[in-house]
């Protein structure tokens, strides 16, 4: 009787170690930073904002990996940093791409002022993000 | 010999009270010190300076709200938890989020930008 009833207690202890170590494979957010991503790279991330872009990459690969090696917990904290540095690298190209065309409209209204207002836009202007 | 034992009793009574308050104090004492977390505290500060910025908080105002759920979040877990390495998670996540902030903010300024000198 007292032999059952301490195995019965281990294998709860057990049970609630298993519980606590277990996660769940993070598959819907690692879809959804895959979707990040795209919209990132159709937001012409790859120019505006290449070091965000490259750092979401890696971010998804890694996750991936630990998701093959049954690390969950791990995947499922890459995915969500690659989810919101490909959100980053998209608003940066898009927050890039509006200045660029107010630039361009600003100078087609009025050349003179816009040449003496910013000086360097008769240089090419860098293609990588400068945040 | 009666009355001095009394006399020892209760003043064995009166240190082990003592004691016991001065432990209590003690104790919470150490509860009620805040233990910092570098991490959660600079997101906690980027949060704060981008809040002080009322351009950011019209332009973006949405976007600044989901870094305070994804701060509020890492608060929650220090805590209840004080489980670093999501905290340190959670906190890079609320940075990158007020990053984002300040960008969806220089579009939208560049809008703004563009439909004024349309409408010149």
């Amino acid at each position: 009787m007292r032999f059952q009833a301490i195995s019965l207690l281990l294998g709860a202890f057990a049970l609630t170690g298993i519980g606590c170590s277990t996660a769940q494979p993070p598959t819907r957010i690692l879809s959804d930073a895959e979707l990040n991503l795209r919209a990132a790279s159709e937001a012409r991330a790859d120019d505006l904002a290449p070091m965000d872009l490259q750092g979401a990459r890696e971010k998804l690969v890694a996750s991936r990996k630990a998701m093959q090696e049954n690390k969950y917990e791990d995947a499922r904290r890459l995915a969500e940093n690659a989810q919101v540095e490909a959100e980053l690298a998209t608003a940066k190209a898009e927050a890039e791409i509006a200045r660029r065309t107010a630039d361009i409209v600003r100078h087609r209204l009025d050349p003179q002022r816009s040449d003496n207002e910013r000086p360097s836009t008769s240089q090419p202007a860098p293609t990588a993000n400068k945040e | 010999m009666q009355p001095h034992s009394i006399r020892d009793s209760a003043s064995l009574a009166s240190i082990f009270w003592f004691t016991a308050i001065f432990l209590a104090i003690f104790l919470m004492a150490g509860c009620a010190t805040e233990v910092n977390n570098p991490a959660l505290e600079r997101a906690r500060e980027s949060y704060t300076h981008a809040r002080q910025d009322r351009d950011l908080v019209a332009r973006a105002g949405v976007a600044l709200e989901r870094a305070r759920l994804t701060l509020e979040q890492a608060e929650r877990v220090w805590t209840a938890d004080k489980d670093v390495v999501e905290v340190e998670h959670l906190a890079y996540l609320a940075e990158k989020r007020v990053e984002i902030a300040r960008a969806v903010a220089r579009r939208r300024l560049a809008v703004e930008e563009l439909q004024r000198m349309g409408t010149r």
